[in-house]
């Protein structure tokens, strides 16, 4: 595998998957919830660093992984409690102070988290398995696999009667209260499985890398999910994987760029490109706000456009 | 402990400006307006812009820098969240955000990433019965209280104010008494940003100006708005205060570097015991 094409291809392509399971955790929060969380790296980062802290603690990878998505899962169900009762504006700012939090954290506390010099070594499920060659593609496949499991797992669970209940929460809360059901228990499963989501996006980011340290984790990953999700169309799960892959080519692609414009530095380019993202997110919630997929629609909702 | 309190004041007077501006702009639209922080770091970096590389001297950039972000503040709005008004409250979330994310940026573009400082001259610090009090102290006193007077000044005497405070009580009604509601929302947003661009020098002379400023104090901001009640301008002010003197006395048993965990277990709290603030009224929407 010594070709660098195919090496590029791969390393995109695992960017794509990581990008993807984040995309489709937000699209669940806030796509299908209406849960805004600005936080979302933190989340990402708490699986990340859980992750990788485990592994190098001497847990199997898979175990490690494990650990991860069930503590992301527990922390964001805890921390959706602390604003659940009150309106989505409260849980935007709460995410998004735990995300700060938990950076300042991980950058601080140098005995458990060895702070701004980073965990390294953090070793790849199946790692060894079919020799170093192949390292990058076996773990390719396996990050795709997750990536099936989870599309499937939440395709599944847009379609059952708990994925009507959280639209109706999303779309009027109220509603759902009158008719008996509780508002703040859909809310908070919603929430949690999100995390549990973005835990495993962080895992995969961890082992991808095997090195983290905290300045990989910024408020542009949040920026990223929330372009997949506005440019998929919230609530459409393809919608998002579709759109993931296209921004990570257009992200990844126009790398090329600096070479065609020589007077561009790396740090401008990054704030260029940084720019657009803001713009782009704002002119496609002003001129395409249901983005270009299409929430699966429910029976009634169908019935009723036919007639 | 009287030093902590005079340094304590020092950072919830200058949060009270933000917070002011954030509370001012959710009171009269019910947006809670995410971009704030850039708004800050914008109008820190034009008013160095205007004092380091115009040689205006500072009181004179800052008031460039603030008629400048008021400026923008107005044209964002303009541009972007008066075509998501009528949309659900969520959207205009992200759209600020996005916002936060193009000017925080733009200023990166210009300024990279090394921190500066404005061109000011060095004073010693002046002794009161024993407490150190730096010249930036007074001036952010000075400033901040002034800034405050005019806002207070604006809101309970003229017509605008009048006119901001019936919106903010009931749109639907103030609508129907001829409130022209473009006209208004304009001035909030103008006032919004000069204020929040007035924190941007004040925190340039206390400490320095980097392009993420802002966004480091984005949730100090949102924490004084909340606890002095989000709906109600001047308690944001008080509630600004708290927070400032909450977060210096915790340097006594914290490390300085978590003052922002101590602003997320302020709000945290509150949220869940009273969600409507320390001295706001009674009001909570779901």
């Amino acid at each position: 595998m010594g070709d660098p094409m195919t090496a590029y291809l791969i390393a995109t392509l695992c960017v794509v998957v990581i990008i993807t399971l984040a995309g489709l955790a937000l699209n669940l929060q806030w796509g299908m919830g209406g849960l805004v969380n600005f936080g979302l790296f933190g989340f990402y980062m708490l699986g990340a660093y859980v992750c990788g802290l485990l592994v190098k603690a001497g847990l199997g990878p898979l175990a490690a992984m494990a650990s991860a998505i069930l503590v992301t899962m527990i922390v964001s169900a805890l921390v959706s409690l602390i604003s659940i009762r009150l309106s989505e504006d409260y849980l935007a700012i709460v995410t998004l102070g735990f995300a700060e939090c938990i950076r300042l954290f991980i950058s601080y506390e140098d005995w458990l988290t060895m702070g701004t010099l980073g965990v390294s070594g953090i070793t790849r499920p199946f790692a060894g398995v079919l020799g170093s060659d192949w390292g990058d593609i076996l773990f390719l496949l396996f990050s795709l696999a997750m990536l099936g499991i989870v599309f499937a797992l939440i395709s599944l669970l847009a379609a059952s009667p708990f994925g009507r209940l959280m639209r109706a929460t999303r779309d009027d809360p109220d509603i759902v209260a009158s008719l008996g059901r509780s508002v703040l228990a859909i809310r908070l499963r919603c929430f949690a499985v999100g995390g549990a989501i973005l835990g495993l996006a962080g895992s995969l980011h961890a082992f991808y890398y095997s090195y983290i340290d905290p300045t990989q984790f910024t408020a542009i990953i949040t920026a990223y999910a929330f372009m997949a999700v506005v440019i998929g169309g919230r609530g459409s799960n393809t919608g998002v994987l579709i759109a993931s892959v296209i921004l990570v080519l257009l992200l990844e692609g126009s790398r090329f760029l600096v070479d065609y414009f020589p007077g561009l530095d790396g740090q401008t380019f990054a704030s260029l490109r940084l720019i657009a993202v803001g713009i782009a997110l704002v002119v496609l919630l002003i001129m395409k706000p249901s983005g270009f997929g299409r929430e699966r629609p429910t029976v009634l909702a169908a019935s009723l456009r036919n007639s | 402990m009287g030093q902590l309190i005079v340094n304590g004041l020092t950072t919830g007077m200058i949060l009270a400006l933000p917070a002011l501006a954030l509370a001012l702009s959710f009171s009269v639209l019910r947006f809670a307006n995410y971009a704030i922080g850039s708004y800050v770091t914008l109008g820190a970096f034009v008013t160095w812009w205007a004092n380091v590389l115009l040689g205006l001297p500072l009181w004179a950039a800052a008031g460039v820098g603030a008629a400048s972000v008021a400026l923008s503040a107005v044209a964002i709005d303009y541009l972007a969240y008066r075509k998501l008004r009528e949309r659900s409250g969520l959207t205009l979330l992200v759209a600020s955000m996005g916002v936060s994310l193009a000017l925080e940026n733009l200023v990166r573009l210009f300024a990279g990433n090394s921190p500066r400082a404005f061109d000011v001259a060095v004073a010693r610090p002046h002794r009161f019965f024993g407490l150190r009090l730096h010249q930036e102290q007074l001036v952010i006193l000075v400033t901040v209280l002034a800034a405050l007077t005019v806002v207070w000044l604006i809101f309970r005497f003229t017509r605008l104010g009048r006119a901001m405070r019936a919106i903010a009580d009931n749109p639907s009604l103030a609508a129907v008494r001829g409130i022209e509601r473009g006209k208004v929302i304009a001035a909030v947003w103008g006032m919004s940003g000069a204020l929040a661009a007035l924190a941007g020098v004040l925190i340039g002379l206390d400490t320095s100006l980097e392009p993420q400023m802002g966004w480091n104090y984005l949730l100090p901001i949102f924490t004084a708005a909340i606890l002095g009640g989000i709906a109600s301008p001047m308690a944001a002010v008080a509630g600004a205060l708290v927070l400032g003197l909450a977060e210096e006395v915790s340097t006594l048993f914290l490390p300085p570097h978590y003052r922002m965990i101590v602003a997320f277990a302020i709000m945290a709290m509150l949220l869940m015991v009273r969600p409507w603030g320390l001295f706001g009224r009674k009001w909570v929407t779901r």
